[in-house]
């Protein structure tokens, strides 16, 4: 492989696996709650922040990078438990229009805090040191924080896949998700697992905010844009599907890093059009799930 | 809704509400008609982007608190009215103006035709809204990569039109000639959608809304329905983007992104999508909550976004409903006594 393809398949891995710690808990909370939630990006927007205050700029060193992720993990997660007591509980029977623009609306107000809390000027973290460099991987420089970056979105898939469809909690989860009133009947206390998933899913909204911040100029606005990559991904991977978005995340991924490098001059369309194309030839994405409208 | 408001109407005098809406409506056209007397230019600005707003609200509202379909992409019909008539002027076509705006209107309603004959069929809910998002940031990539339109700045220094009407010139190049030609187009635009909603058309769409299945059996082409709405609301909202180029002057990329698509959606909401006049409303109530925050920075949007979201768990109806919820209650306490 020439040098230059070795260059666009790391960086499409670490950008696919930057979508997939933003996606993964957008599709398990829509997989249990049938819920799209909109806000998902403003709390991994949060979660830098959060980062960003606690660490600071230049972190020590990789544990203590890792250790402040972990911490705005656990603050989103309480977010999350909030927002759950307060608007995500009371839209579990709505129609989906008003859970998609009741979220919408929690996403401007989280912007809008966020700009009131940290302003709204550039912030930038620096990747640890430890990863802070490169190295030559077949002819090509390739950053080592790409390389960790790649290893967390692998590992958070690894673990998710094991609590999933090898554990007795992630059996729990598949019940409630295919069929709450069912599940229900059978002694499993629904509400309790709706609960733990949203804190689960923001805490891992949190954690990427708190890993992925080196890469982005912070600001109340970076949310969006990773948002917006991770819908795709869980529209393509199959709404609610975990396997399907982590598939997507990576196509997404190596397709934006090719169109980036070989199509400069008209970077970032090529997503639009894989995924135009993806909804019209698999309008239910890779991996349906069930109930999903 | 409107059943209940219609047993309510029987016994009472003919002047109630039809009348009062006519006068309220006849008043606040007057109102904005004298508007440039009594406001300062930076004021008379943001009453005309309201009115604009207003306009990009009512053809959202159009789709889905009639038809039943979310648009999250509805900025890019807006940006497609907006590029083209700005290009237009700026670069000197060899169209009169009126012509310009109705290229632009066709143009969005082509576009949506083309989107809803590829994806309507297969097409709802989430992946609908998702498809419109993608749609609309593409589009945005592509303009950012245009010279001609101006790429990453925006199209900037767009001259105002002058109409000519064969006998004579209308000039609207001061502001507050533009003005006034924005309100009367604004106003025949929501007449238009006023008709289009209560017509025969109008009850098509409720009738897919409340439920396509059934309207399917009566014989109603869901799909062609469909379509058809999504192109007028298509091309109202490029129309609407095509009547803002010239009062903004400047067409920039933060009209065409997903969160400018929002902004109808807001202001539906905000005002309620049930009523035909709710987002009208809700664009008069959003611009003066941002009128009277903007010098606090994020305050805007945590009150806009609160308020969204207090307003999908008290009153998923919006202002308009909270209002008529309120006169049907005086009224039966009124019948009381």
């Amino acid at each position: 492989m020439s040098s230059q393809a070795i260059f666009v398949l790391f960086n499409g891995l670490a950008s696919g696996m930057a979508f997939f710690l933003v996606a993964a808990g957008l599709t398990w909370v829509f997989g249990i709650l049938k819920i799209l939630n909109l806000a998902h990006g403003a709390f991994f927007m949060l979660g830098a922040y959060i980062a960003f205050t606690v660490g600071g700029g230049w972190p020590a060193s990789i544990w203590s990078f890792l250790g402040v992720a972990l911490i705005a993990a656990a603050a989103i997660g309480v977010l999350g438990y909030l927002t759950d007591q307060l608007v995500l509980k009371r839209l579990r029977d709505v129609d989906y229009h008003y859970a998609l623009i009741a979220t919408f609306g929690l996403m401007l107000f989280c912007e809008g805090a966020a700009k009131f809390i940290w302003g709204t000027d550039y912030q930038a973290v620096m990747p640890p040191p430890e990863v802070d460099r490169a190295v030559v991987v077949g002819g090509s420089y390739i950053s080592v924080y790409t390389l960790f970056v790649i290893g967390i979105g692998v590992s958070v898939f690894a673990a998710l896949e094991i609590i999933m469809h090898r554990t007795w909690a992630g059996k729990i989860m598949r019940a409630v998700s295919n069929d709450p009133w069912m599940a229900g009947t059978l002694g499993i206390n629904v509400p309790m697992v709706l609960m733990v998933s949203v804190i689960a899913s923001f805490a891992l909204a949190g954690f990427a905010g708190g890993i992925l911040v080196p890469n982005q100029a912070l600001s109340p606005h970076v949310g969006a844009s990773f948002v917006l990559y991770a819908f795709m991904a869980v529209v393509i991977g199959g709404l609610g599907s975990i396997r399907g978005t982590f598939l997507a995340c990576i196509l997404l991924g190596l397709v934006e890093s090719a169109n980036a490098t070989f199509l400069s001059q008209y970077g970032g369309i090529a997503i639009y059009v894989v995924l135009a194309i993806f909804l019209v030839w698999k309008p239910t994405g890779l991996f349906p799930a069930q109930g999903a409208t | 809704m409107d059943q209940h408001s219609s047993t309510l109407m029987q016994g009472r005098p003919a002047f109630s509400s039809p009348m009062l809406k006519a006068a309220v409506l006849a008043l606040l056209f007057i109102l904005l008609l004298s508007a440039p007397a009594m406001l300062n230019a930076g004021l008379l600005f943001w009453v005309g982007m309201t009115m604009i707003q207003a306009v990009f609200a009512l053809s959202w509202n159009l789709l889905f608190g009639f038809t039943g379909l979310a648009s999250f992409g509805h900025a890019g019909f807006y940006a497609i009215g907006a590029y083209f008539t700005g290009a237009a002027l700026r670069y000197d076509f060899p169209l009169p103006f009126l012509g310009i705006l109705a290229l632009a209107g066709i143009f969005g309603a082509l576009v949506a035709l083309a989107i809803g004959v590829v994806a309507l069929k297969r097409l709802t809910g989430i992946f609908l809204a998702v498809l419109t998002v993608a749609l609309t940031e593409a589009m945005a990539k592509i303009i950012g990569f245009s010279p001609a339109l101006g790429e990453q700045d925006g199209l900037g220094n767009i001259p105002r039109p002058i109409v000519g009407f064969g006998v004579f010139n209308l000039d609207l190049t001061h502001s507050n000639d533009y003005y006034r030609f924005l309100l009367v187009a604004v106003a025949l635009m929501v007449a238009a959608l006023w008709w289009v909603v209560h017509s025969r058309i109008g009850r098509s769409f409720r009738a897919v809304r409340e439920d396509a299945e059934r309207a399917r059996f009566i014989g109603i082409n869901v799909t062609r329905v469909r379509v058809l709405s999504f192109m007028i609301s298509g091309g109202t909202a490029a129309l609407a983007g095509a009547l803002s180029a010239p009062w903004t002057r400047i067409v920039t990329l933060d009209q065409v992104n997903w969160l400018a698509s929002t902004q109808p959606i807001l202001n539906s909401l905000l005002g309620g999508f049930t009523s035909f006049w709710g987002p009208v409303v809700g664009a008069a109530v959003y611009t003066a909550i941002n009128y009277w925050t903007r010098t606090f920075a994020g305050l805007s949007e945590m009150l806009v976004g609160g308020i969204l979201v207090l307003v999908i768990l008290i009153a998923p109806t919006g202002i308009v409903g909270l209002l008529g919820k309120l006169t049907r209650r005086i009224r039966k306490n009124g019948d009381r006594t």
